[in-house]
């Protein structure tokens, strides 16, 4: 149907004829995909300003950003298209992190601070990219047992059960000192995490994400989502798809936590708590949590204003006075944000919708990506 | 299970003879009994329908034949298979399917992906679950609105997209809650054409909860009267119209 448009255009405007052959297939890939290529060309435009522009600082606070997205993208395959709010994925977060600093410290520091590892990890070391991977495996792996369970709740009961979750994930790791150092700084991860790297990882999940909110299995869960008896009377294994949400944005979250890992170099249990809770879930929420595009802009938009208020609370000089923001001011301006957010735009910034190609043939687009998905 | 999406000629075998079977099936809540030991034999291609006062446990009834509501006692049958106890979604995969008196819709999906899901859920790609999706809304006459989210839908649009999401891969067996609930006359006459056209159309058994006793007259070659959870009445049309039993659970006592 959208060929048949595409030429019917060819043959009134005949001296275009061979470009918009040449270019047809192209533009139609891109306009069905756009919602993440645009915003890879976002994110792409803000990598090259800041790595060309800014200080080391705001370098380091642009992959410290990158991290929270591409948490905020795994979030949002699960809480986007299950419905269901998650308070544990920072859980997961944890989870990948240590399983980075497991594979990639050096033996030596491990036989020091974490002489409980296995004989086979604590002589070896892997890759950076391995361990990345391997992380984000083992926190799906653990989202699938702990999912196995918590996704037969429903609602606010399922919630809770995330929350419980971390609470339990985080004690242990605290506890854990044979593995984790405890309440004490795990040190000596490998620095690799740059901006380029972040940038890579979340063209990666912001596609992958797309592609499963896209697929059958994405539409059964947003089907459980918006009525979980009528899913189940249009053949829909509502556990079953539930869970495969909760595995796939684990795998995501786990792998941010690993990079997270290695962008600080140090790792304590206690950075993987309700602070890192909170805020990456305002942004899913202020963007819009049943849009990739909101998980996205929720994540852009509350880090620049993060950092913004940060500026305010170390205060600037006006006539010889240090005017400042009292201490505690982002988390208030977050929360007020929030609350305009809930109040005036309930589904977000987005309003939970994808941004689409946004020049002629909007509809054509549309058409596209039905038929394409 | 025929892969093959089409119009009538496709269906999976047709007169292959299965039938819905509810034998003995009681459904108890505490000390209520909703269904009481209620028999009833649905064949393909046949529109049986179900009625009764309110509270006389239709919905139950359905419930328990969908999988939603395991029986306290009795069986479900489909063929030779019991199939009480096994999970709703199961049971719509092989070949039971429901609508809902609220219609319910998944309100956020556009009305072509909410009969999509029936056709993913059961091993489609979405394209040809798409494909699939748009004869039926074409034929529930809403081709027009089939990119609107389902939630601005008017009630009535709703209540079709129930029947058609219903419908959607052929299913042997389609269970009908109260689709006329609340329309005007000619929205009935509307939906009554919809429901005569299953049986040749899909092939399926028709099971019809409905108040509208015109609609019900209507469609229905056989009906089943419910009262209190218990039968109180079998047969065609004119038998249960004429049925003493009926006419005074209607209208109560002289």
């Amino acid at each position: 149907m959208v060929s048949t448009t595409e030429a019917g255009r060819d043959r009134k405007r005949p001296s275009f004829k061979y470009s918009i052959e040449a270019k047809g297939p192209i533009l139609l890939t891109v306009r069905a995909w756009w919602p993440p290529v645009l915003w890879s060309i976002v994110l792409l435009l803000i990598v090259v300003i800041v790595m060309g522009a800014g200080s080391l600082t705001m370098q380091k606070t642009l992959i410290d950003a990158l991290i929270k997205l591409m948490v905020v993208v795994g979030l949002y395959v699960f809480i986007g298209n299950s419905g269901i709010l998650s308070f544990g994925h920072i859980g997961f977060m944890m989870i990948g992190a240590y399983a980075a600093a497991w594979q990639t410290c050096c033996p030596k520091t491990k036989k020091l601070f974490i002489p409980g590892l296995p004989d086979y990890m604590l002589t070896h070391q892997f890759p950076f990219i391995v361990s990345v991977v391997v992380s984000g495996l083992l926190a799906a792996f653990i989202a699938l047992i702990a999912g196995s369970v918590l996704m037969r709740l429903s609602g606010i009961a399922a919630s809770i059960g995330t929350f419980a979750f971390l609470m339990v994930m985080y004690s242990f790791y605290l506890r854990w000192d044979p593995w984790t150092r405890g309440a004490s700084t795990m040190t000596g991860l490998p620095v690799h995490t740059d901006s380029w790297v972040m940038l890579a990882f979340c063209v990666i999940v912001m596609f992958g994400a797309f592609v499963y909110a896209r697929s059958r299995y994405g539409l059964s869960a947003k089907a459980s989502r918006d009525d979980e008896v009528a899913s189940k009377a249009a053949g829909v294994n509502v556990v079953g798809q539930r869970l495969l949400s909760f595995v796939v944005s684990a795998f995501i979250v786990g792998m941010a936590g690993a990079l997270f890992g290695h962008f600080l170099g140090i790792l304590t249990v206690d950075s993987f708590g309700l602070p890192l809770t909170f805020i990456t879930l305002a942004m899913l929420v202020v963007g819009g949590m049943q849009s990739l595009s909101g998980a996205v802009l929720g994540a852009i938009v509350i880090s620049t204003l993060f950092e913004a208020l940060r500026q305010l609370e170390v205060g600037f000089d006006v006539g010889g006075t240090l005017v400042a923001l009292p201490g505690g001011g982002r988390e208030v301006g977050i929360g007020i944000l929030m609350l305009v957010i809930l109040i005036f735009r309930r589904n977000g910034l987005t309003a939970n919708q994808e941004i689409y190609w946004p020049f002629r043939g909007d509809a054509m687009a549309k058409t596209a990506m039905t038929r394409r998905s | 299970m025929s892969g093959e999406i089409g119009k009538g000629a496709t269906v999976r075998g047709r007169d292959d003879g299965l039938t819905l079977q509810a034998i003995d099936v009681s459904v108890r809540f505490g000390g209520l009994t909703a269904v009481d030991s209620v028999n009833e034999t649905l064949h393909r291609g046949e529109i049986l329908g179900l009625i009764g006062p309110n509270g006389a446990g239709k919905t139950t009834f359905v419930n328990a034949l969908t999988g939603f509501q395991e029986p306290t006692s009795g069986q479900v049958k489909l063929g030779d298979r019991e199939i009480s106890g096994l999970s709703p979604h199961w049971i719509r995969r092989h070949g039971v399917a429901r609508s809902f008196q609220a219609g319910r819709l998944f309100r956020d999906l556009p009305v072509s992906e909410n009969v999509e899901v029936a056709g993913v859920s059961m091993g489609l790609s979405r394209r040809r679950a798409h494909k699939h999706a748009m004869e039926l809304i074409e034929w529930i006459g809403l081709k027009d609105k089939a990119r609107q989210p389902a939630g601005v839908l008017p009630y009535t649009d709703e209540r079709r997209v129930g029947i058609a999401r219903a419908l959607a891969m052929q299913p042997a067996f389609v269970l009908l809650d109260e689709p006329a609930a609340g329309m005007s006359d000619l929205e009935c006459d509307d939906i009554m054409r919809l429901v005569r056209e299953i049986p040749a159309r899909f092939g399926c058994g028709v099971l019809l909860i409905e108040h509208n006793m015109r609609v019900v007259m209507g469609v229905c070659q056989r009906i089943h009267v419910l009262d209190s959870g218990k039968t109180l009445s079998r047969g065609s049309p004119d038998q249960v119209q004429k049925d003493p039993a009926v006419i005074q659970a209607y209208l109560g006592h002289g």
